[in-house]
């Protein structure tokens, strides 16, 4: 196959998280039953009229800067006309003209290298109501229709599926950690499109566009987008054409299959909406509302280099939202940030996710972490100790103090007396410490385990194999 | 100036709108729509469309209400309305599109 270059850009549709909808006070919710989140707004019955809600505004705004997308302060909104059950007023109302946002970036690694995703727009829209095929009727539940949505709209700047991937999971991030949607692509508040063309050198125009609809994972939006490239190059291998498309992902045949040819452009016949005037943001209410925005991902990922924690550490922390604002809140303390996550991330986690638990749901305070992570550094606590208190750490108000003095935790930190039980070890396995001096690292650990059971796990381990391998050597 | 559109133009309009014509209606809307198109036209001559146009009558500014849930229509009720429902869905022919 020849080599082409491909082009792509990506449209998504995310649900914004607000109580009512966007032009009409019924309640914005997920999984009720059939149309029982409806008015007369969102039904369409003439004479109503749309009002638009505050918080998709000042939720917009937040979503406009965390995309550093510029923000218009003067817009209106437009209706988008077609013929389809799933809006019964015939028009959605959309931003064609004046999105709220523009000229926006997400910046994404790629192969060690950064690269700016750019986003060309965003607007603010309203959501359509569900429509369900039977056999031979088709069911509308306009639950959703009036849900406030953004469409984001990048540049046709992604030049392959990978890339769409980091794009899609660095915008989903994005927008859980400052609260616009809760992006769950499998309930339908997040919804990614993505439009495929390739060409033969850039100095080209873009080849024919194929739109790939409502792929139901980032996983298989990536795989949809080199799919679909296999498919235009083999198409352009053997000389062959095709009309601008939209097909969609079948993850059962692993390939996308065509949906319906277009044979026009858009004929959506776009007109300002008459029943809302001009809307004009302030200064104060730009502000306002990015005053709630919470510490961006990448913020974070800087402060916690900052505080010396480890790549995977941060990782797995800004992957759990919870654990990195309980972190957040020890920023002004001098708190071991690697050390705490570690043990946020080992056992304090695999409590939380065996008992099905949230951070909040237990009994530890920030007070009480502080504790325990100095109680680990001056070796107080050893590891074995923290898995025989952490229920209790976690489900009593009791101080870690308290904790140690009921549950009788003394360990030997004390060299002599260590040295003392390392040498009746050694004693007893004299074939240990020749396996040892002949190589085998595995005769360290099992000395290490005698150590440990001699002292019924009470030795600081970190001193107690220091001290053995002191011993083993001095035996060469 | 054309006096009439096309044959396809006009089963293109028709096609947007959903709605079945005859070979007669066909002819008789070459010539009725073109005339609608030409008044329509007039107005792009007026008007350049893309700065401050006027969207409303008046020269409010858009209103924000607050986000809050208020009084929602009882299924029942809003299913009189509908010629036919599968419970509480509203049934309409298939129609598979995006």
């Amino acid at each position: 196959m020849s080599n082409y270059i491909p082009t792509i850009g990506i449209e998504v549709h995310v649900e914004l998280k607000t109580r009512s909808k966007i032009f009409s006070n019924s309640k914005n919710g997920y999984g009720m039953g059939a149309n029982t989140l409806t008015n007369v707004i969102d039904l369409g019955y003439p004479g109503t009229l749309p009002t638009v809600n505050e918080e998709v505004i000042n939720i917009a705004i937040k979503a406009a800067t965390v995309l550093h997308c510029k923000i218009r302060k003067m817009m209106n909104f437009d209706r988008k006309n077609y013929f389809y059950p799933d809006n019964s007023k015939n028009y959605q109302i959309t931003q064609n003209r004046t999105p709220i946002g523009y000229d926006g970036y997400i910046e994404i690694d790629i192969d060690g290298k950064k690269k700016k995703i750019e986003i060309e727009e965003m607007h603010i829209e309203e959501d359509t109501c569900k429509s369900a095929h039977r056999k031979d009727v088709t069911l509308l539940d306009f639950n959703r229709a009036g849900v406030p949505l953004i469409e984001i709209v990048t540049k046709p700047c992604i030049s392959s599926g990978e890339e769409a991937k980091l794009y899609l999971e660095k915008l989903r991030e994005t927008l859980l950690y400052a609260d616009i949607s809760d992006c769950k692509i499998e309930e339908g508040s997040m919804r990614c499109d993505a439009n495929v063309s390739i060409r033969k050198e850039e100095k080209d125009p873009f080849g024919t566009k194929a739109e790939i609809k409502n792929i139901g994972s980032i996983s298989n939006v990536k795989l949809s987008i080199e799919k679909e490239i296999i498919r235009q190059q083999k198409l352009y291998d053997n000389h062959e054409t095709f009309k601008p498309q939209t097909r969609r992902f079948d993850s059962k045949l692993n390939d996308t299959v065509l949906m319906r040819v277009k044979e026009t452009g858009n004929d959506y016949r776009y007109f300002p909406e008459p029943d809302i005037p001009y809307l004009y943001l302030t200064d104060e209410q730009i502000f306002q509302a990015r005053k709630t925005i919470p510490m961006t991902p990448d913020e974070r990922r800087e402060l916690y280099d900052k505080r010396n924690m480890s790549e995977v550490n941060r990782e797995k922390i800004i992957a759990h939202r919870e654990l990195s604002d309980f972190l957040n809140k020890l920023v002004e303390t001098n708190l071991d940030f690697q050390i705490a996550s570690n043990l946020l991330l080992g056992d304090i986690s695999s409590y939380l996710n065996k008992k099905n638990k949230t951070l909040k749901e237990t009994k530890l305070t920030q007070e009480k972490f502080t504790d325990l992570v100095e109680k680990v550094i001056d070796r107080t606590l050893t590891s074995k100790n923290i898995k025989d208190l952490l229920t209790d750490i976690l489900e009593k108000d009791q101080s870690i103090s308290e904790l140690i003095k009921e549950k009788n935790i003394s360990n030997i930190t004390d060299d002599s007396i260590l040295k003392e039980i390392i040498h009746k070890v050694l004693e007893n396995n004299e074939e240990s410490i020749k396996d040892y001096l002949s190589g085998h690292d595995r005769a360290l650990k099992y000395l290490m385990g005698q150590v440990m059971k001699e002292t019924k796990g009470s030795a600081d381990p970190l001193l107690a194999s220091n001290l053995l391998k002191e011993e083993l050597e001095s035996k060469k | 100036m054309q006096e009439k559109l096309s044959i396809s133009e006009v089963k293109h309009v028709a096609e947007l709108a959903k709605i079945r014509i005859s070979d007669n209606e066909q002819e008789k809307y070459q010539i009725e729509l073109k005339k609608i198109f030409n008044e329509l036209e007039k107005i792009e001559e007026v008007k350049d469309y893309d700065e401050e146009i006027i969207i409303t009558p008046t020269e409010e500014k858009c209103q924000l209400r607050k986000d809050e849930i208020g009084q929602m229509v009882n299924p029942k009720d809003m299913l009189k309305n509908v010629p036919r429902h599968s419970g509480n869905y509203i049934e309409v022919p298939v129609v598979i599109n995006e």
